[in-house]
């Protein structure tokens, strides 16, 4: 099913945006120490909607915060006392512009776990109360294999909102789901430009050829899912995560990555619980009560975190956990990247 | 500055003459110049090494991991890294007849721009201080220089570097891979780990983001020895050479001109008493 086009100019774009901010809360990539974060904004002049993928950090804090408050207690000598935390301050109607098309899909993957056997009530309300605008790239970076895995980046309606920098130099606006579609028709501003589908169709398919095009990594990620379901003796796990310092960068940029540690603060007897990211490439990740520890080397946890992206998340929902995005790569000290390694270790696979 | 030759042809003699099990060094990427650190453990792998002026990365930060533990290692130490090394030593970290260390006479490594590194420029020790054999010209002694961006921060008005620093620790994600890829940080549990306490948690606030790298860079105040492996690895691109930085210039001034690492066994600032220590501030 499609939805309405529209086309506009530079200014046209920005004064899209402009009235976007005006009328709602919005998320938009703010820079701040050369890296750009989702913040909200109340002005267009303080982010840049186009952000360079490299130095863009995931739209997933604001669904999945790095630190949410799970509860607040006091401890009396009569008991322990559990009070709800404040409203959820991510829960309101809002906006995010200048989303990237990975993010945007690593929610839609992120849906399957969140509703799965418990149904996480935040996370799908903020799911239902987000609009997400997302801009088309126009050229993949050095470590972006999005186009070789299992989702169509042309067709990709996880975003409600796709705005496209057309080759002719024109700026198409698309609505992508029925949330979209809604939200356009609050912008009487861009109404007057619809373009009827036989030509939008041609323009957008002509500026994804030439971005897919642009790609240095490309993948069979069928053939990879099924050579790594074989691999998991494989000798191979352990050269290649010998230069892994273990620092969990790649975890905490990640857009799937979803686990999380639970931790107090507390202030003589009363106290905040808090969930926040935790990494499995950490060494204490998997320690028990007790000692024991399943996973104490780091070839392990290497390898756990390899196979949930690509077999085990597979086998579970039937899609990968990875969406190409390349940021563990970008932000990894060491410059491993995840795309070289599940090729290296499944060209071992018999 | 490219030393890739002679790097080769060192763990080529160590690997044959069977003084090592295994040598730390650096690779291409195979597709841009930025390089990855390669634990190599045969001569058949040697055609990887390489050593230019992107080789940035501290290796000292691998004897910390697994796959050198109780292995006779060959490494590759740039002035910085070499420090590191120094108090690794003294600190009974790593044993040093295990080691075979190629010292190299660093010019300066580049950042992702080309440019030369902003400590590299304030680099006073570029040569290697502990090395088995030295690569490259060595340098004349240079003078101490106060960190450009700490005197710039320190003209500013207290209420502005203190907002300036909560942007910073606001910023913060505690990811804790700036204590993860610092090669002084070992040990086996640390203090800022801990899952329930008043000012340590992992929660991702203001205040125990700045709770966990003020413990941490006090933790390396007098040992810091700027090799910016934390502010590479950090994802948020925080200036944390500030708060190692800042350390730093107190000690210099008031140790007498204690720098970290630079003599073998010297335990560092705060761990040796001297009479010309300051105590000004005793009634």
């Amino acid at each position: 099913m499609s939805f309405e086009t529209f086309v506009t100019d530079k200014t046209g774009l920005q004064k899209f945006y402009e009235a976007i901010i005006e009328k709602n809360e919005t998320y938009a990539p703010v820079e701040k120490f050369g890296n750009f974060d989702f913040k909200r904004i109340t002005r267009l002049s303080e982010c840049n909607p186009e952000s360079p993928i490299e130095k863009t950090r995931s739209i997933k804090p604001l669904f999945f915060p790095r630190s949410a408050k799970v509860m607040k207690y006091v401890a009396t000598s009569a008991g322990t006392e559990i009070a709800e935390t404040d409203k959820d301050p991510l829960a309101g109607k809002r906006v995010i512009i200048g989303a990237k098309h990975c993010d945007a899909r690593a929610l839609q993957v992120l849906d399957k776990v969140y509703s799965w056997d418990y149904i996480d009530t935040d996370f799908r309300n903020r799911r239902q109360n987000t609009v997400i605008v997302s801009t088309r790239c126009d050229k993949a970076a050095i470590h972006c294999f999005c186009t070789s895995l299992d989702y169509d980046v042309e067709t990709l309606d996880a975003m409600d909102v796709l705005i496209v920098n057309g080759i002719d130099g024109k700026i198409y606006i698309r609505a992508k789901t029925e949330k979209g579609n809604a939200f356009l028709k609050n912008f009487p501003t861009i109404h007057d430009s619809q373009l009827p589908e036989n030509e939008a169709a041609p323009a957008l398919k002509a500026q994804y050829e030439a971005f897919a095009a642009t790609f240095r990594l490309q993948m069979n990620y069928r053939e990879v899912n099924e050579k790594l379901s074989k691999v998991f003796d494989s000798p191979e796990f352990e050269s290649l995560s010998s230069n892994c310092i273990s620092c969990n960068t790649c975890a905490f940029v990640c857009p799937t990555c979803h686990c999380f540690k639970i931790s107090d603060e507390k202030v003589k007897d009363t106290g905040v619980r808090y969930k926040s990211y935790d990494s499995c490439n950490n060494g204490y990740f998997t320690l028990m009560a007790g000692g024991h520890n399943p996973r104490p080397a780091k070839y392990r946890r290497w390898r756990q975190r390899a196979l949930h992206k690509f077999v085990y998340y597979k086998e579970r929902f039937g899609e990968n956990l990875c969406v190409g995005c390349g940021k563990c790569t970008f932000a990894c000290p060491v410059n491993i990247s995840i795309f070289e390694v599940v090729n290296q270790v499944s060209d071992t696979a018999m | 500055m490219d030393y890739t030759k002679q790097i080769r042809e060192i763990a080529t003699k160590l690997f044959t003459e069977e003084k090592i099990d295994v040598f730390v060094g650096y690779r291409t990427t195979g597709f841009d110049e930025n390089q990855v650190p390669v634990i190599i453990t045969g001569l058949e792998e040697i055609p990887k090494l390489i050593f230019n002026d992107k080789s940035v990365f501290n290796l000292t930060n691998y004897l910390k991991q697994e796959h050198t533990r109780n292995k006779r290692v060959g490494l590759i130490v740039k002035g910085c890294d070499s420090r590191s090394l120094n108090l690794l030593l003294t600190e009974n970290q790593v044993k040093r007849e295990k080691l075979f260390v190629i010292g190299i006479a660093c010019e300066g490594v580049c950042d992702d721009e080309g440019n030369k590194m902003q400590h590299c420029t304030e680099c006073m020790f570029p040569d290697a201080v502990v090395f088995d054999e030295m690569v490259g010209t060595t340098h004349d002694a240079r003078l101490y220089q106060v960190n450009a961006d700490v005197r710039e921060l320190a003209s500013k008005s207290l209420v502005e570097r203190r907002e300036y620093f909560e942007t910073v620790f606001e910023s913060c994600i505690r990811c804790n891979a700036c204590r993860h890829s610092c090669p002084l940080c070992y040990c086996a549990k640390c203090v800022i780990d801990q899952e329930t306490s008043t000012l340590y948690h992992g929660a991702n606030t203001t205040s125990s983001a700045f709770h966990a790298l003020m413990t941490w860079s006090l933790h390396l105040a007098g040992r810091c020895v700027d090799c910016r492996n934390c502010e590479s690895a950090c994802p948020m691109n925080l200036p944390l050479h500030l708060l190692h930085k800042q350390n730093e210039s107190v000690i210099y001034e008031n140790f007498q001109e204690h720098m970290a690492g630079v003599v073998e066994g010297d335990r560092g600032a705060f761990y040796k008493y001297s009479m010309k220590d300051p105590d000004d501030f005793i009634m």
